[in-house]
């Protein structure tokens, strides 16, 4: 348990620099007073504006020294109080839970896809490497992995929602199930480069634990060849594959802001891309903490799932 | 060979042991990359040569409207067709390759000089300058990349240098990362100690022992790199976020990619810039992968 805790403490420090540093950022460089009030924030002693500019310095503390105000504002963060946003005074929490739910259906959607095609298709390419099927696959692997995101949107667009009409070219928001269906192109989108990665890891891990003493064994006992690659070589040779799984999760929110721009999803990408434009601080904070929360806990459950898939790995060894 | 009298290179038994000419690798580094390489360097180079002639190449202004007719497909004189307010498509992409490239360039210098710099020190010297470095790398990875350079960019301004800055510092952590992990391998070898206990100066350990072992193999990583910086560019473009007034490929794309009606009536707008771009991306992919594997350099986590 020592570990996990240590993990945890590590956790929390890098959280705590990656805020900190959004915070500096959007304050050395940018002018909050500016950003709230326009204009009127270079009114100066004498102007009939310049009550405002009193008024907006002390109900955001911006007299006060840059430490106290991240102090401020972290304090307010943990009790869940993330401010209101400059744009329109709406409660940011408000925002945040009217985007984030969208947002997180997408990546999980294109997660699921990656997975679940990655994973046979790996399997199937094991069990015959270096033979024309592998080797056709690596090639189209390979050319998935090349395709920008957002070239693959607008050719995914055209084919299945212009051409052929099988999707429909808005986000539809009615129920889960017009949800999901409008979701595909976006979540496929978002899995293609995930699955080459998968399949490639997953490939090459699985060629050198078929060679292990334990898979003959199992075949010589008269196993059926899937049930030794499902049942056998599968789990031992799930950890590269697992690790990128964490830090993909970092891309995959950067490919969500793309594809919820272009396909006009109203999830959290959007919204940031609109809050960092207008400078939106408190906002662009949100956002960060929850995003950074997210890549940081998906990364501290894949290092708990290393155990689980092969129980030598121990947190207490 | 001559026999020396008194050596016997007979085993006793009818063994003999065969010395090879060459220890080395006996085919040239330039027949081990493969054909498939150099057809990459060659599409590079074509794209790069187009691209630095783009302003003496006879080629329609490309911001000028109505050269063809809107949405006109491709035909000769006007190899990719008209954009949806007449613009040559062809011209386009040549002008958007200039930016394109020189972002994915400068990228990937500054992420090489800075990133490899201070993960070499970090690795060498190590103490709390390298629990600090190690500390700062760690939280670089921890933000989302694309957030980090909207972040940036919109902070320090839509021109070439201040996006090619940002995605620089984008590259640092991962190479530092790299640069720091294989000094830690290599300082430990049996040459550095040597030139340590020789008396060779910290300066001097880190230049001529460190530096070409450790950076030159990662440089093979530097095409790769410059495609990742490629793609950035490309999608902070797309959203409108990348150089304010200048053509780039992602941008190109977005015009001609955003509207249903114009994908329907002229997709080809979209897809010969989606098509280049692939391309290249694809061209410097390949071309990094071989060269990593050729120098046996450690791949690089982003």
């Amino acid at each position: 348990m020592k570990v996990v805790a240590q993990r945890l403490g590590q956790m929390i420090l890098v959280v705590l620099a990656v805020t900190f540093l959004a915070f500096a950022a959007m304050n050395l460089l940018g002018d909050p007073l500016f950003n709230i009030l326009g204009p009127v924030a270079a009114a100066e002693e004498g102007d009939p504006n310049y009550s405002m500019v009193v008024e907006a310095r002390e109900t955001y503390h911006l007299d006060d020294p840059f430490v106290v105000r991240y102090g401020r504002w972290l304090g307010d963060v943990a009790t869940g109080d993330f401010g209101r946003s400059f744009k329109n005074q709406q409660n940011v929490r408000t925002i945040l839970a009217d985007k984030l739910p969208v947002t997180v259906l997408l990546m999980v959607y294109a997660q699921v896809i990656a997975v679940v095609i990655s994973v046979p298709w790996a399997l199937w390419t094991a069990s015959r490497a270096y033979r024309l099927g592998d080797k056709v696959s690596t090639v189209v692997s390979f050319g998935l992995l090349g395709i920008p995101v957002f070239a693959l949107v607008v050719v995914l667009f055209w084919l299945f929602a212009v051409r052929w009409e099988i999707f429909p070219t808005r986000f539809d928001d009615a129920d889960l199930g017009s949800r999901l269906w409008s979701l595909f192109l976006p979540a496929v989108a978002l899995a293609t480069p995930l699955i080459a990665t998968y399949q490639r890891l997953l490939r090459t891990d699985l060629i050198s634990t078929l060679q292990e003493d334990f898979i003959a064994v199992a075949r010589a006992k008269g196993m059926s060849r899937w049930h030794v690659l499902f049942r056998h070589a599968l789990r031992p040779s799930l950890f590269s594959m697992l690790t990128v799984f964490g830090i993909q999760t970092g891309a995959l929110i950067g490919g969500s802001i793309v594809v919820e721009q272009y396909f006009g999803i109203p999830g959290i990408g959007r919204a940031v891309i609109e809050a960092i434009i207008r400078d939106d601080f408190p906002l662009v904070l949100a956002v960060v903490v929850v995003v950074s929360v997210i890549f940081v806990l998906v990364n501290f459950l894949v290092d708990l799932l290393y155990s689980y898939l092969d129980p030598r790995v121990s947190f207490d060894g | 060979m001559a026999k020396v009298p008194g050596i016997s290179t007979d085993l006793g038994s009818n063994q003999v042991v065969e010395v090879p000419a060459d220890l080395g690798d006996e085919r040239s580094v330039a027949r081990q990359l493969g054909w498939g390489f150099w057809l990459c360097a060659g599409w590079l180079a074509l794209v790069v040569i187009l691209a630095v002639l783009a302003p003496i190449l006879p080629l329609a202004d490309p911001n000028k409207t109505a050269v063809g007719g809107r949405l006109e497909g491709p035909r000769s004189g006007l190899w990719f067709g008209a954009d949806s307010t007449g613009r040559d498509v062809f011209s386009l992409t040549i002008w958007g390759a200039r930016i394109s490239l020189l972002v994915g360039l400068i990228a990937i210098v500054v992420g090489f000089l800075v990133g490899g710099t201070v993960g070499i020190l970090a690795g060498y010297f190590r103490g709390w300058f390298d629990k600090i470095v190690s500390f700062i790398f760690a939280t670089l990875l921890s933000f989302p990349a694309l957030i980090l350079a909207i972040l940036i960019t919109t902070l320090l301004g839509r021109t070439v240098f201040w996006i090619s800055i940002s995605l620089g510092i984008l590259a640092i952590a991962p190479v530092g990362r790299l640069a720091r992990a294989q000094t830690l391998v290599f300082a430990e070898k049996d040459f550095v100690v040597a030139a340590r206990i020789l008396g060779a100066s910290d300066r001097r350990i880190l230049t001529r022992e460190l530096l070409p072992n450790v950076v030159i193999p990662m440089s093979a990583l530097a095409l790769l790199g410059m495609g990742i910086a490629i793609v950035a560019e490309g999608t902070l473009a797309f959203l409108g976020i990348s150089v304010a007034d200048g053509l780039s490929w992602g941008k190109q794309i977005f015009d001609a990619g955003s509207r249903a009606t114009d994908l329907q009536n002229g997709p080809h707008a979209a897809l010969f810039p989606i098509g280049v771009v692939f391309l290249t991306v694809l061209a410097l992919n390949y071309a990094g992968d071989r060269l990593r594997e050729v120098f046996d350099a450690k791949e690089l986590a982003f």
